[in-house]
């Protein structure tokens, strides 16, 4: 029960060097799957998050042979007499991370710990104008968000899928293949923007936060901890099935409305997230660069359409925004 | 005989000014939803006629937001997010088809598609916390005025814009 207690707090850069935090990595990665959103979706993620919980969990269970395993990722109190004093060791050992209403700098930091991770998969692209430019861009579309204060910050990572990612707090990543794909800077504002969306909204904290409670509901803190949390039985209420797939659909389709309206008051060409929308629909779904992207988000043709419902005619009297091919960073290879 | 040779002497003439005129000439498009087609680029400008969703079209040339297309029935302007670019996949179909083949052997296909460093399921779930990388990416941080003097060195100007919401009736 020990290791699992120690995930609940994965924003500690301490635990990393716990030697029970594999199940915690994987947790988190999983949160990233989901979150990371990028361009993706959120639902598969709360399926895998599940899946990731329940082996973690029969791990932890294997140890107590009079629990049957497959109860782990249920909603079934399963606590112990022994776990429960060994969470109270690690609660007083530390100060609590707080899953109900986490501070900005527990924001911070949990985001911290998942785009680590993400840069452990993928690193950055060695090549600091790129990176230089990307931040640019991307920092002054998130002066137009609702959450100009955050520490933004952003990167392009090492791989040819089509993606990017978001993680709480301001950390964004988007891989060389999706830039490849790109012509203009308003496009990259827009791609950008979308991710930024994610952040200003906490999509992913919230999925993580109530990943954690249904964590609390089933029993892996104590029950003093779980009455403490009103959220812990609503979300125990609705199973396993934490994020309906509706909800997590929303989600994208909320950040690529935030996104190209952030672009737009930013000053470029309202239609650049559009646009990129336009090249991924037309990539070949039997394409491995885009198997997780498609796997994550509403298809392409979809958002679109949401988008254009959305828009009607508020865009009519938007002119002039610009796209800045001339100065959009190209590649090196 | 006379006139069907002066017909595709025309055809032959008009054929490059098409290409040359748009970059976007024959290129082929699909209704993204049902919608009707004007007769200028203008949201108020009088009915051509309509498309239904996935119906096979041809985009003729670009003004704004807005697509001059050919249907079989008619010709005029529509907004730009009422098509795609390209064939038609079916919609909602090649959806379903996506979702079928994205299972574990889906994702596995990353790796063995690209041969490229992968950030499929399992390579997610595998990789460890990269400290000096994250590092790097944290150097990276710039101030709000870093921002506003990247935009002003592109000359962008902010404009009043208020955040779109989800249109009336759109499904969550």
């Amino acid at each position: 029960m020990n290791g699992l207690i120690k995930n609940t707090n994965p924003a500690r850069s301490s635990l990393r060097k716990h030697s029970k935090i594999k199940a915690g990595n994987s947790l988190l990665i999983s949160a990233l799957l989901a979150s990371v959103l990028g361009l993706a979706g959120m639902q598969s993620f709360a399926f895998d998050l599940k899946g990731v919980l329940k082996e973690a969990a029969e791990k932890e269970l294997g140890k107590s042979p009079e629990t049957p395993a497959t109860d782990a990722g249920q909603t079934q109190p399963t606590t112990t007499g022994a776990s429960s004093s060994e969470n109270t060791a690690a609660k007083t050992s530390e100060p609590e991370f707080n899953w109900k209403n986490p501070s900005k700098e527990e924001e911070i930091a949990l985001g911290r710990e998942i785009a680590g991770n993400l840069l452990g998969a993928a690193p950055l692209v060695k090549d600091t104008a790129l990176q230089k430019y990307v931040n640019s861009v991307g920092r002054w579309v998130a002066s137009q968000s609702e959450r100009p204060d955050l520490p933004w910050r952003f990167g392009v990572i090492e791989s040819e899928d089509l993606n990017a990612f978001a993680a709480p707090g301001g950390y964004i990543m988007l891989t060389k293949g999706l830039y490849r794909k790109l012509s203009n800077e308003a496009q990259l504002a827009g791609v950008l923007g979308h991710e930024i969306g994610h952040v200003v909204k906490k999509h992913q904290l919230k999925v993580l936060q109530k990943q954690q409670l249904l964590n609390i509901g089933a029993g892996f803190l104590s029950d003093k901890y779980a009455k403490d949390n009103k959220l812990a039985s609503k979300a125990i209420g609705t199973g396993a099935e934490i994020s309906a797939r509706s909800l997590d659909k929303s989600a994208e389709y909320e950040a690529d409305r935030l996104g190209l309206s952030y672009a737009t008051r930013a000053g470029y060409e309202p239609y650049g997230l559009t646009e990129v929308l336009q090249t991924i629909g037309q990539t070949n779904k039997n394409d491995g660069s885009v198997a997780l992207l498609f796997k994550t988000h509403p298809h392409p043709d979809e958002r679109l359409v949401a988008l254009g419902d959305a828009i009607g005619n508020k865009l009519d009297n938007v002119k002039n925004g610009k796209t800045l091919e001339n100065r959009f960073y190209q590649l090196k290879n | 005989m006379k006139s069907k040779f002066k017909a595709m002497f025309m055809t032959a003439c008009l054929l490059p000014v098409f290409y040359g005129s748009a970059a976007l000439a024959a290129e082929t498009g699909t209704a993204l939803k049902n919608d009707t087609i004007r007769k200028e680029p203008y949201a108020d400008a009088k009915s051509a006629g309509s498309f239904t969703r996935g119906e096979s079209l041809e985009i003729l040339s670009k003004q704004g937001a807005w697509l001059q297309v050919k249907t079989k029935k008619s010709t005029g302007w529509v907004r730009l997010l009422s098509v795609k670019r390209g064939a038609s996949s079916a919609g909602s179909q090649s959806a379903g088809v996506l979702a079928a083949a994205s299972g574990r052997a889906g994702t596995g296909q990353v790796v063995s598609t690209t041969g490229v460093r992968g950030l499929s399921e399992q390579e997610l779930k595998a990789a460890k916390f990269n400290e000096s990388e994250i590092k790097t990416m944290e150097s990276y941080t710039l101030s709000a005025d870093d921002g506003r003097n990247f935009a002003d060195a592109g000359k962008l100007k902010p404009i009043a814009f208020a955040n779109l919401k989800a249109a009336k009736g759109d499904t969550k």
